[in-house]
């Protein structure tokens, strides 16, 4: 099953990635990371089936900082919000790359 | 040929895993995204029982269903009249993004199928509570104090960030 | 040796005064009325934490909490870089003006919580310490960022920082757990028997580690992970920028070090490294066309800019890519001379900074006009300072820049990559021109009616008078510090 786990987990990942790289939207992209950290968590409980519970302690922390970033995302994107109730929303782009 | 009724219902769960995934990444409605999200969670905790991860499935159902969520949720919902913010960078083109996509993942596919991987052979179930709570507290006790730093920095961030009124 | 975790504590307290002054000031800041004096304690928990740090220098290489993080030379080098970086940053902080219409009390909490972070970078021998390590960095980078209030440009950078900085980690963390899979293991030492056994998937582990090299370059800012770097140099308080332009490299040098060298890699004869996880393929050349692709996007960017942090940042970019030739050639000189590159960076770099606040808080402009004749404006000391800090990024002699780039440069050729030695002499022409502008600015343009005097803030005149000092010393007598880097390559080896 671990082959099939892992190619599972790999999908997972591709498209995460994938998303990331053609969406523009900040919450899908944001999305999309998310995605990628289940993919990440998936692969290592896929391999902490066969060499031991390590795995699994490493997936409660991955899972604790996309808690606190999903936090600090949310408060960003308040603060953003906060800005548009005043500013128009048109020029959103005032950092290019 | 007989397929045993537990490898069908781990592909399917796959499946609903791998397809919602597309629908968060793909969807024009953001609304749509967040909520598909949800059946990548769950397939996701179905599939740690697949693999005998018990505690974990539970905590995954518990934060990011219960918690990663909805805090996303919540930013759908209150920057609805701003859902487009687009922010501005160079984006791939969809069919060049497809193909690299394709591409890379055949790339991984072929890495995984490839490798013996820690040349270990797959172990009989066991729960797994214990035997986690043990790491955290033997182990793993510095990691697990320094997530509490995380959790407290984010916390003091957050906060501080979406605090409405400046100081005087 | 190898501690438990009570009998680690004994040899854990830089962290446990750092952590206890984060502590102190949390508590603090909900009792105390007047936050400047937060400024002034969050200064002294780092200058303690400073002096512990410098009195366990030479201690036995040793593992602490089971294994989690190693103290040797290394890691307290970083530490002490780390340090250093965190005190100029507060004292910057203390004289900005930009700082002052932050929440002051936890701008120090979070600001000293980044430095900590910085600490596990440095020292963490298990790739879930690395990992969490890197993650507390980076999350008190998206907060500092974000933090300038009514600054919708200081919002949108900590946007994307957070997005780019979510998707390099979650790819290292994907390249981690593979390594995981193939070692059985998340410590470094069992990581490096399995890859020194060989006979690893290539394909796989290369995949593993060029993920794991986006996390770390990210962190590090070279290209093509660089793409946030410009955006939050200039929509981040300034401070905090000068701070983030050091430290960060600085601990993204710490943690890539460590892993690609004494966790994949075996030390062989006469300080040669060995990196025989993957004998297929050519891993020198990946890094070699990393880093002069990195020098030659940020110098090239550099050349257009008219915003003085965001130039900085470009060619801070150029400056990781000098930074990564150290790693090219695989053996200890050229580590050597990336600790001296990242100790000069530091003092330069925090500098140039330094004048960008001084000037800012004065005209409330970062652009190169509020630069025009700032010599013949009030402010000729800021000015000539950052003449003495330019000519060192460029690295001109006789300023520290100037051997720091001279013993990378040595190294490359000592390692016959003349290709990358050319690379490097061109950009260091090309950055010539963009730093030059600056300083053409400011004492041969004539002021224009409307620029009025620049009041240079006083409280950051001496810090600023200390880093010039040191940036013409260590140019002329760099000797104790090329001996400090050389004993700081200290390895506890698996």
């Amino acid at each position: 099953m671990l082959t099939e786990a892992l190619t599972t987990s790999a999908l997972l990942f591709v498209i995460g990635t994938f998303g990331v790289l053609v969406r523009r939207n900040a919450i899908i992209m944001f999305l999309c990371i998310e995605l990628q950290l289940n993919a990440v968590n998936l692969a290592l409980v896929a391999f902490s089936r066969y060499v031991g519970v390590e795995g699994q302690v490493f997936v409660f922390f991955v899972m604790t900082v996309a808690a606190a970033e999903a936090a600090v995302g949310l408060a960003i994107i308040i603060s953003i919000f906060r800005h548009y109730r005043t500013v128009n929303v048109d020029n959103f782009n005032l950092l290019k790359w | 040929m007989e397929i045993p009724i537990h490898v069908l219902v781990f592909y399917l769960v796959a499946l609903v895993v791998v397809g919602s995934a597309c629908i968060v990444a793909f969807s024009r409605n953001i609304v749509h995204s967040a909520f598909s999200l949800l059946g990548t969670f769950g397939g996701v905790a179905a599939l740690y029982v697949f693999l005998g991860a018990d505690f974990v499935a539970a905590v995954q159902v518990l934060i990011y269903v219960g918690g990663i969520l909805v805090l996303i949720l919540f930013a759908v919902m209150l920057t609805h009249r701003i859902s487009d913010i687009d922010i501005t960078n160079r984006t791939v083109g969809r069919i060049p993004g497809l193909v690299a996509g394709a591409v890379f993942l055949g790339i991984l596919v072929y890495a995984i199928a490839g490798t013996d991987w820690a040349k270990a052979r797959e172990v009989a179930f066991e729960p797994t509570t214990a035997a986690i709570g043990n790491l955290f507290l033997g182990e793993y006790l510095l990691p697990f104090q320094i997530a509490a730093v995380v959790l407290l920095v984010a916390l003091i961030g957050a906060i501080t960030l979406s605090r409405k009124e400046i100081k005087e | 040796m190898d501690l438990g975790n009570v009998a680690s504590l004994s040899l854990f307290y830089p962290e446990i005064v750092l952590a206890g002054t984060i502590l102190v000031l949390t508590i603090l800041d909900l009792v105390v009325a007047n936050k400047r004096a937060m400024a002034y304690l969050g200064l002294a928990g780092c200058l303690v934490a400073l002096g512990a740090t410098v009195d366990l220098y030479g201690t036995e290489p040793t593992l602490l909490f089971h294994r989690m993080v190693a103290l040797d030379n290394f890691s307290l080098f970083f530490k002490v870089v780390t340090l250093a970086a965190l005190v100029g940053a507060i004292w910057m902080s203390i004289g900005s003006g930009e700082v002052r219409q932050v929440h002051l009390g936890e701008y120090y909490i979070v600001l000293l919580t980044c430095g900590f972070g910085m600490f596990f970078m440095a020292s963490a021998n298990n790739l879930l310490m690395a990992y969490l390590g890197l993650e507390l960095v980076s999350l008190t980078s998206y907060i500092l960022t974000g933090m300038l209030p009514h600054n919708r440009r200081s919002a949108e950078a900590a946007l994307k920082y957070l997005i780019y900085g979510g998707v390099a980690s979650g790819t290292m963390i994907y390249g981690m757990s593979w390594v995981f899979g193939m070692a059985g293991s998340l410590d470094y030492a069992t990581i490096n028997a399995a890859m020194a056994e060989g006979g690893g998937n290539q394909i796989a582990l290369f995949m593993a580690f060029v993920f794991i090299l986006a996390g770390f370059g990210y962190k590090m800012a070279f290209a093509p992970f660089h793409m946030w770097s410009p955006d939050v140099y200039q929509g981040a308080p300034t401070p905090f920028t000068g701070f983030l332009s050091v430290a960060s490299n600085a601990a993204g040098v710490a943690i890539l070090i460590r892993f690609f060298y004494p966790a994949v890699s075996t030390l062989g004869q006469e300080g040669a490294w060995a990196f025989q996880a993957l004998p297929a393929l050519q891993w020198t050349d990946l890094l070699v066309a990393l880093s002069i692709i990195t020098m030659t996007w940020g110098n090239l960017s550099a050349l257009n800019q008219r915003n003085v942090k965001r130039l900085l940042a470009y060619s801070g970019i150029a400056h990781a890519g000098y930074i990564m030739m150290g790693l090219v050639v695989l053996n200890n000189d050229g580590l050597n001379a990336m600790l001296f590159y990242v100790v000069v960076y530091l003092i330069m770099n925090l500098g140039a900074f330094l004048v960008v606040m001084i000037v800012a808080n004065a005209t409330g402009r970062e652009d190169m006009d509020a630069y025009r004749g700032l010599a013949w404006r009030g402010a000729a000391f800021p000015a000539v300072c950052m003449m003495v800090f330019l000519a060192s990024l460029t690295g001109l002699p006789p300023m520290a820049g100037f051997i720091g780039k001279l013993l990378l440069v040595a190294a490359i050729i000592e390692g016959q990559f003349y290709v990358l030695a050319v690379v490097a002499m061109i950009n260091t022409v090309v950055s010539l021109y963009y730093y030059w502008r600056i300083v053409k600015t400011m004492f041969l343009d004539e002021p224009a009616p409307e620029d009025g005097p620049v009041a240079a803030t006083a409280s950051a005149m001496p810090l600023l008078g200390a880093l010039m000092v040191l940036t013409i010393v260590l140019g002329v007598y760099w000797a104790p510090l090329l001996d400090y880097t050389t004993g700081s390559l200290g390895f506890f080896m698996p």
